[in-house]
């Protein structure tokens, strides 16, 4: 019964969005133009998605340059992580630098990004390892700095060495903190990415919208960022599939 | 003060603790000395915040110290170590880890390090004297507290320590699985024959397992008075019921009646 719920209850919530969304559609007020029918967004996205080179092909390059920018970004973000967290010294000396990083809009580096590596594929992954690599190492900083004392108290108390406190407490207690690293730098590249596509891109969804808006050709606006919306949301239910597996010693608030 | 301390495990000498600085300086314990001998079980009972816990981590080796000394076989303790086995006050089991990994985790450490057949043999008889049977492979989260408790115990026993330190290991349990841990407990350290200090606030705790016991008064701390127990060795649940124990539970009730009294007083104002 909890299971069924469990699985069930989300389409619910999906299926009254929609019925909401079609009323509004077809009652006019805000004109058929402005407002598609789900209908028509669904027919759009489908005709995008079969037309060879069209949205199926900007999805992809999307869902490529994010996961790029999350993997570099965060395979450079977990070691430095531990290092800048783990170290008192280092920890004081960066900490601010790497506030002030996460705090600048990644999308904000672009002009810049633009003048040193042009407008190419190697600008818009650098602005993503970028965006990946300041959301993720926060978190991580954070959960390394959150675990409890008493762990490391105890570790000690039965010989570990500092090394070993490392390697054998602090990193499997900061696991689960690694995961929502990792979720929090694909939503922060996801974001990142779209807002660079919007601005100057050749392809990618974002691009897609935007040419598709010029045009007017609402439905089309819709089904990109429902597209976008879906690939975004696979890819974290992705990472809290393997966290679920990854971390099931972890005590978890049942409701 | 270099009291003699010929063959004491642990001693504590004169030991002073405050927090803070300035104004808001608290005095905590204010000269304690007491001495843990060989084999020998020393409870130490207190009211509420009078610094147990501060004891007891500076013989584990995180200091607190502000004078006086804490030793270590006559040696000035600095640092933890495994000789000196510990169980928290919080529940501090690694949750990532199954139960028997828990036991085994300071025998997989360098400075302890086993073989696999002597790892896997100690768990073994730890997890049967702690009645751990059929739960070598869950996870802390499956575990009952007491069971948790059973765990930290088995896990400090396991590296084989001269000393035992524990901190109210029981507090959070009722009082039936309470009794049953206090009676595993006797059992075990009468198997080990390990010097142990515990912590309680159960002052029939204390008799039940103690050769002795550590009475504080309020803070800032110091020795309000020590107690032998006669209670005839090894005890059982009829020793509850003996004399001796009555006697003794008669007059620590009333040492620590006004103690406990004059703390919530204070804890109003
Ligand atoms: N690191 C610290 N900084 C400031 N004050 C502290 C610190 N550690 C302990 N204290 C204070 O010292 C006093 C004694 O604490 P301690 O935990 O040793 O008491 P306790 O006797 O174990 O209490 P309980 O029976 O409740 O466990 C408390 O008043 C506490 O607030
Ligand atoms: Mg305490």
């Amino acid at each position: 019964m909890q299971a069924l719920r469990r699985t069930l209850l989300p389409f619910v919530g999906f299926a009254l969005v929609i019925a909401l969304w079609w009323l509004t559609a077809v009652s006019g007020v805000v004109g058929e133009r402005n407002l598609p029918t789900p209908a028509a967004v669904l027919d759009a996205g489908w005709t995008g998605l079969t037309t060879p080179d069209g949205l199926l092909v900007d999805i992809r390059l999307s869902v490529l340059r994010v996961l790029i920018g999350v993997v570099v970004g965060c395979a450079l973000s977990l070691p430095l992580g531990f290092l800048l967290a783990w170290f008192p010294t280092t920890r004081a000396m960066f900490d601010p630098i790497v506030s002030f990083c996460r705090a600048l809009p990644p999308i904000s580096l672009s002009p810049l990004v633009i003048i040193y590596l042009g407008i190419g594929e190697d600008a818009r992954l650098f602005v993503l390892i970028w965006a990946a690599f300041f959301a993720s190492v926060v978190v991580l900083y954070e959960g390394i700095a959150a675990v409890d004392d008493i762990y490391v108290r105890a570790g000690r108390a039965l010989g570990a060495s500092e090394f070993e406190i490392f390697r054998r407490v602090i990193v499997p207690a900061t696991v689960p903190q690694m995961f929502v690293a990792v979720r929090v730098a694909l939503g922060v590249s996801w974001a990142t990415l779209v807002a660079a596509e919007l601005i100057a891109a050749q392809r990618g969804p974002g691009w897609s919208i935007q040419r598709a808006a010029s045009f007017f050709r609402t439905e089309d606006v819709y089904a990109g960022i429902i597209l976008i919306g879906f690939s975004a949301l696979l890819m974290d239910m992705g990472v809290r599939l393997v966290q679920r597996r990854a971390v099931s010693w972890q005590e978890r608030v049942v409701r | 003060m270099t009291g003699d301390i010929s063959n004491a495990r642990i001693s504590f000498d004169d030991v002073r603790v405050g927090f803070g600085a300035g104004k808001k300086r608290k005095e905590v314990i204010d000269g304690v000395s007491f001495d843990l001998g060989p084999g020998e079980f020393v409870s130490v009972l207190g009211p509420s915040g009078c610094g147990k816990s501060t004891l007891l981590n500076m013989a584990a080796g995180f200091p607190a110290t502000d004078s006086g000394e804490v030793r270590f076989d006559g040696e000035r303790i600095t640092r933890p170590e495994s000789r000196r086995g510990v169980v928290f006050q919080q529940y501090a089991i690694f949750p990532w880890l199954t139960v028997e990994k828990n036991i085994a985790f300071g025998l997989t450490l360098k400075s302890n390090r086993r073989s696999r057949s002597e790892i896997d043999e100690t768990v073994r008889r730890y997890i049967d004297l702690m009645g751990l049977g059929g739960f070598e492979k869950a996870l802390p989260k499956e575990l009952s507290g007491g069971m948790r408790q059973r765990v930290a115990l088995a896990r400090a026993y396991a590296t084989d320590p001269d000393v035992l330190l524990l901190d109210e290991p029981f507090a959070a349990l009722d009082a039936q699985t309470r009794e049953f841990m206090q009676e595993l407990l006797h059992e075990a350290s009468r198997a080990e024959r390990r010097a142990t200090l515990l912590i309680t606030h159960s002052v029939e705790e204390a008799i039940y397992l103690s050769h002795r016991i550590v009475v504080l008064g309020n803070r800032p701390t110091s020795v309000h008075e020590v107690i032998d127990v006669d209670v005839p060795w090894p005890r059982t649940p009829q020793s509850r019921l003996q004399p001796e124990f009555l006697e003794v539970r008669g007059h620590l009730e009333g040492v620590m009646r006004p103690l406990s009294g004059s703390t919530l007083r204070k804890a109003q104002t």
